[in-house]
C-alpha cells in the first residue's frame, strides 16, 4: 500500500483543489449568511401569509437537489441568456441561495425562540425595532442558531463537492483525476478524506468552543 | 422626416435577423476561446501528464484547431456518455472525444469528417513464424470474449477449419497467454498493441500487421445546425492530414508506423 506513484507535486494538486472547496464554501456561506439573515427577518416580519412567494422560492433551492440545480443554472445562463460565465461564479452563486434558503429557516427559528415577553419588555422601556433587534434580539437569537450554522456551514463545504458539473476543480474532482491517473483509489480516497477533516475539524471545534463560551456568561 | 411603416419594419428585421446570423463560429472567433470536451481517460487519445495537465492526440488536435482558428483551446473533461450532453448544454463548443460517426447520434449532433480511425493489428508471439494477418491460419488464437475483435477473430477460425480459437477474460490476460507462448496470436486494436509491446510487461510478441476489419472512424462533433463551423472543421482535419501534422501527431502519440487512411474507398467523404 505504501508503493505508491504519488508525488509532492500530486499533492500540490490535491491542496490546491482543496483550497478552491474553501474558496467556492467561504464566498457561498459568507454571501448565503447575509442573505440568509435578510430573509429570515423577512419572513419573520411579514408572517406566513405575505412572505408566502420569498418562502416558495426558497423552498424551491431546499428541495431540488443541488446538482440539478447546478446543471440547470449553468445551462440557462450559457445557452439562454449567453452571459459567458464562468464555472466558477456560477458555482458561488447557486451555492449562495443554496444556502440562504436553510440559513433563512435558522434565522427565523432563532427569532422565535426569543421570548416574545421579553421584546416587549424592551419595546415597552422605549427600544426602537432596530434597537430591540440588535441589543435583545440578536445576542439570544445568535446562541440559538449557532450549532445549526454550523452545521449548514460543514454541510455546504461537502455540498461543495458537487461543482465538479460545472468545471470547478475542487477537492473531490482532483481526488478523481488522479485515481483516474494512478490507479489507486483507496489510497486516494482517504487522503481526500483527511483534507476533508482537515478543514472541517477546526470549524466544528470553534462552533463548540463559542457554544461553551457563550453559555457562560 | 417621413418614414413609414413598412420601412420600419424591414429594419427591424434586418437589426433582427442581423444578431441571428452570428454562428457558433463568430461567437467562438469573438469570445477568444475553443471550448473542446475531450475525454482524459483513453490514452493515448486523451490522458493526464505527471503534472495532471491534459495531454494526448484528442488535446493536441484541441489546440491545433484553437490555433488555427486563432483562439485559446479550453479543455473540458467529459466522460465518454457526457460528450454530447455537455455539447447540447453549452458547456463545449466541440468535442474532440474520439468519437464514432455512427447515424443513430447524427440525428443529436452534427458530424464532420473522420478526423482518426481506430484500427486492429495482429499481435504474434516472437518465435511464430508470421508474416501477415494470413499467418494466423492454422495457429491458436484467442481474445477476450465477446468484444469485437474476438467475434471477427472466431470467424476467421470457422471459415478456415484449422487451428483454435480460444476466448479469455480480459485483455490482460489474452497479452499473458501471448507471452508465455501460450497462443500464437491475437488481435486488438492498434493503440492497446503498441502501448503493450512498449510498456515491456509482456516481453516476446511483436506487432505483425494490421487486421482486414473495418475501422472505427471517429469524427469531431458540434451542434447539428452550426454548419459554418462544421465546414471549417472539414477543412482543417483535411489541412492537419495535408501539411503531415497526423502522421506527426499519429507517431507522437501512438508509435511508429502508417497512421489510417481516412478515406474510404468506393465513396464520396
Amino acid at each position: 500500500m505504501f508503493d505508491t506513484a504519488l508525488t509532492a507535486n500530486d499533492f500540490i494538486f490535491l491542496a490546491k483543489g482543496a483550497g478552491m472547496t474553501i474558496f467556492v464554501t467561504a464566498i457561498s456561506v459568507f454571501f448565503g449568511t447575509i442573505l440568509g439573515i435578510v430573509f429570515g427577518v423577512i419572513r419573520y416580519q411579514l408572517g406566513p401569509f405575505w412572505s408566502a412567494p420569498l418562502m416558495f422560492v426558497l423552498d424551491i433551492f431546499r428541495s431540488i437537489p443541488l446538482l440539478i440545480q447546478l446543471v440547470l443554472t449553468y445551462a440557462f445562463l450559457g445557452t439562454v441568456l449567453r452571459l459567458g460565465m464562468s464555472g466558477l461564479t456560477v458555482a458561488c452563486i447557486v451555492l449562495t441561495l443554496y444556502t440562504s434558503a436553510y440559513c433563512a429557516e435558522i434565522v427565523r427559528g432563532g427569532i422565535e425562540a426569543v421570548p416574545l415577553t421579553l421584546r416587549r419588555a424592551a419595546r415597552s422601556l422605549g427600544m426602537t425595532w432596530a434597537q430591540d433587534m440588535r441589543s435583545i434580539v440578536l445576542p439570544l437569537a445568535t446562541r440559538v442558531a449557532l450549532p445549526s450554522w454550523i452545521g449548514l456551514a460543514l454541510g455546504v463545504m461537502k455540498d461543495s463537492a458537487l461543482v465538479y458539473v460545472v468545471q470547478v476543480t475542487e477537492l473531490l474532482k482532483s481526488t478523481q483525476i488522479l485515481i483516474t491517473r494512478l490507479q489507486e483509489p483507496l489510497l486516494l480516497l482517504m487522503i481526500c478524506g483527511a483534507f476533508y477533516f482537515v478543514i472541517s475539524f477546526p470549524v466544528a471545534r470553534f462552533g463548540g468552543y463559542l457554544e461553551k463560551r457563550w453559555s457562560n456568561d | 422626416m417621413k418614414v413609414s411603416l413598412p420601412s420600419i419594419a424591414a429594419i427591424a428585421t434586418i437589426a433582427i435577423s442581423g444578431s441571428a446570423t452570428a454562428d457558433l463560429l463568430d461567437d467562438v472567433i469573438s469570445s477568444g476561446t475553443l471550448r473542446c470536451a475531450v475525454v482524459l481517460d483513453f490514452p493515448p487519445m486523451g490522458s493526464r501528464d505527471a503534472d495532471n495537465n491534459p495531454q494526448g492526440f484528442d488535446v493536441d488536435y484541441c489546440n491545433d484547431l484553437a490555433k488555427a482558428l486563432g483562439v485559446e483551446a479550453e479543455v473540458v473533461e467529459t466522460t465518454f456518455p457526457e460528450r454530447i450532453p455537455a455539447l447540447v448544454s453549452g458547456q463545449v463548443d466541440v468535442a474532440v472525444a474520439s468519437t464514432s460517426d455512427t447515424l443513430e447520434r447524427a440525428k443529436t449532433v452534427g458530424f464532420t469528417i473522420p478526423y482518426y480511425a481506430f484500427e486492429n493489428a495482429v499481435v504474434a508471439n516472437e518465435g511464430v513464424e508470421m508474416a501477415d494477418w494470413e499467418g494466423m491460419k492454422g495457429k491458436t488464437v484467442g481474445a477476450t470474449a465477446g468484444t469485437y475483435e474476438a467475434i471477427w477473430l472466431e470467424g476467421k477460425v470457422k471459415e478456415w477449419g484449422e487451428g483454435e480459437f480460444r476466448p479469455y477474460q480480459n485483455q490482460a490476460d489474452v497479452f499473458l497467454a501471448l507471452s508465455q507462448g501460450q497462443l500464437d496470436a491475437t488481435v486488438s486494436t492498434v493503440e492497446v498493441a503498441e502501448a503493450n509491446v512498449e510498456s515491456g510487461k509482456f516481453p516476446g510478441i511483436k506487432i505483425v500487421d494490421k487486421a482486414p476489419m473495418v475501422p472505427d472512424y471517429v469524427a469531431l462533433i458540434t451542434l447539428r445546425e452550426e454548419q459554418g463551423l462544421i465546414n471549417y472543421m472539414n477543412l482543417f482535419i483535411n489541412q492537419q492530414v495535408r501539411t503531415g501534422r497526423y502522421a506527426e501527431l499519429y507517431k507522437k502519440w501512438v508509435g511508429d508506423g502508417e497512421p489510417a487512411d481516412l478515406t474510404i474507398p468506393g465513396v464520396y467523404r
